[in-house]
């Protein structure tokens, strides 16, 4: 019998009623819910706690926790090979991100406004690309520089990072781009502006934030990437996941905790960068 | 306007080409050396000979390839279980603090990947923090570094925050009313999420397979790290072709066998999915019918 059929049978269907509210009341704001999102935060909190922790600690090892020492983050930050691989990091995701975000931006317009066969084949070229597992697209990045005839290098992880990251930026940009309202670009055109001007003074402002956001997503993307960069890497000083690898593979001191931690705050810093600028295009979006 | 038109397709060029270049150009040398020979001193030759595949599909590593992608497959759906929970509590209830929530999430995928899962290595190992808060509790200690649960765990930790970005984006755009619709038409708590909150935030579940089956799929350095030479999965096999003394061609077909397992699984899951709203109609506007009717 269906509930509507019991209601109106009489009093007993509505006493059923309201239990069934009650119960679904008690879901609505379950206490297990909450105790479960707690234990979850826990979850993976703990393992970043013990980062942190045992990057303080007093003895070379990664399991026992014994004393308390600042040594590993002045290891980290005065040995000249961790320093190394640190600027060669930032080198190679600031160069990413700036290539990422001209030709991001770029792609963006064409996917929001070029033949649809193209943009068509374009957008399904860098979902693909996306979807791929990066093992796979990392050894091929690595069969193409050695049948150039290329030599490993941080060059090679720039141009592999930049076919990783690009799918991000021009995505993330495309998306804002289509919810640029066209009659502004139109009637700066009215009032006399050619299309690329139109599209520099009106249009672009708009994006800002979005490609600000989406540039500094593409840093953190490649600061933090070791699959891609382990397959391309060669010759010279190895970026930091890469030597954080060699490291993990050979002999391993609570310096890599030292270094995750500085890593972590570089990335975060970006992060949040990232997250102000995506408010202020948020606000900014309601004028368009 | 064909003018224009030009214009728009010349911005697509940079992008498209440097793909085109650094993706589908890899992509198929990827394929023709998959049929490749190795010539007398180990180089790798084109060719079209079928013996990497052979060498794939024999005993040795059959099981390697099962066991990825029953890591892949566990992994995903723990990793959704856990996910959704905590995705649904942040975006209903946690109001403003919600923010905070997912940016501290975020905030722990920052910590390097290995270091991240190195940071297992202090918990679970057997002289390590959790057996030794056990031991202190007077239980024994238990053995699970190298093994399987460790793996699993470890996938699971690596790929949880990318399990939980898109069901949160989903279930932030949840219209509360249809929830109440559902409850309006006598729906249970359990029927309305399996006929309502679920369906409609369906797109968010299949990024989030998206964003994390295929990652841990090809994963290596967690059972690199985390598991014993019972636990390698196809990516370690890749890797040590590649970056040991292994065989560029063998490498090559490990490659295409992982890539045929994503275009074989994502074409499955769309013609499935094609399927699924050719007999339910329109979707994702939640099937309320079904609530009231059956109870």
């Amino acid at each position: 019998m269906s509930a509507v059929a019991e209601e109106r049978s009489g009093g007993l269907g509505l006493i059923r009623r309201r239990t069934r509210q009650r119960r679904a009341e008690t879901f609505d704001r379950p206490r297990f819910l909450w105790i479960f999102t707690i234990l979850m935060l826990v979850f993976l909190f703990v393992p970043v706690l013990v980062v942190i922790l045992y990057s303080f600690n007093g003895q070379p090892s990664l399991v026992v926790m014994r004393g308390f020492s600042t040594q590993w983050y002045h290891e980290a930050i005065t040995s000249g090979t961790w320093r190394g691989s640190l600027e060669v990091s930032i080198e190679i995701a600031l160069v990413t991100m700036a290539a990422c975000a001209v030709g991001g931006t770029l792609l963006a317009f064409g996917l929001d406004r070029a033949n649809r066969h193209l943009a068509r084949a374009s957008e399904s070229m860098l979902v693909l690309r996306l979807v791929s597992p990066e093992t796979a697209t990392a050894v091929a990045s690595l069969l193409l520089f050695t049948q150039l005839g290329l030599t490993l290098s941080s060059e090679t992880i720039v141009i592999a990072h930049i076919a990783v990251c690009l799918p991000f930026v021009a995505i993330v940009v495309r998306s804002r781009l289509a919810l640029v309202n066209p009659e502004l670009e139109d009637s700066a055109m009215d009032l006399g502006a050619t299309r690329l001007r139109a599209i520099w003074l009106v249009v672009m402002p708009l994006l800002w934030p979005t490609l600000a956001a989406a540039s500094m997503l593409c840093f953190v993307l490649s600061f933090d990437d070791f699959i891609t960069s382990l397959f391309t890497s060669g010759v010279g000083t190895p970026p930091l996941p890469v030597r954080i690898y060699s490291m993990l593979r050979t002999g391993v001191t609570p310096v890599v905790n030292a270094i995750g931690v500085v890593m972590m705050l570089i990335a975060g810093g970006a992060l949040i960068v990232a997250l102000s600028m995506m408010r202020v295009g948020r606000s900014r979006s309601s004028l368009s | 306007m064909n003018r224009g038109r030009l214009i728009w397709a010349g911005f697509t060029l940079p992008g498209a080409l440097t793909l085109a270049v650094l993706f589908i150009a890899p992509l198929t040398m990827i394929v023709l050396y998959s049929f490749g020979t190795v010539d007398f001193i180990g180089r790798p030759q084109f060719g079209h000979s079928l013996d990497n595949y052979r060498q794939v599909f024999e005993s040795a590593y059959v099981p390697v390839l099962w066991r990825t992608l029953f890591y892949a497959a566990i992994t995903t759906a723990i990793c959704l279980v856990l996910a959704y929970p905590l995705a649904y509590c942040t975006t209903q209830f946690a109001g403003r603090f919600g923010h905070v929530i997912i940016g501290a999430i975020i905030l722990t995928w920052l910590v390097d990947y290995l270091v991240r899962i190195y940071a297992w290595y202090a918990i679970l190992d057997d002289g390590g923090l959790l057996n030794g808060g056990l031991a202190r509790l007077g239980i024994p200690r238990f053995h699970v570094l190298p093994g399987t649960p460790a793996v699993l765990a470890g996938l699971v930790y690596g790929y949880l925050p990318l399990t939980i970005l898109p069901l949160y984006a989903a279930l932030t755009n949840l219209d509360r009313t249809i929830i109440e619709a559902g409850k309006d038409l006598y729906g249970t708590p359990r029927k309305t999420f399996w006929h309502v909150t679920l369906p409609t935030t369906r797109p968010g579940v299949i990024g989030a397979v998206i964003l994390t089956f295929f990652p841990a799929l090809g994963d290596f350095a967690t059972a690199q790290f985390l598991g014993g030479p019972n636990q390698s999965m196809i990516g370690n096999l890749i890797n040590s072709q590649f970056t040991d003394s292994g065989s560029v061609t063998f490498g090559s077909a490990l490659t295409m066998v992982l890539l045929l397992a994503l275009v074989v699984l994502l074409g499955g899951g769309f013609a499935l999915r094609r399927l699924g709203s050719r007999r339910t109609t329109t979707r994702p506007v939640p099937n309320l019918e079904s609530i009231g009717a059956s109870s």
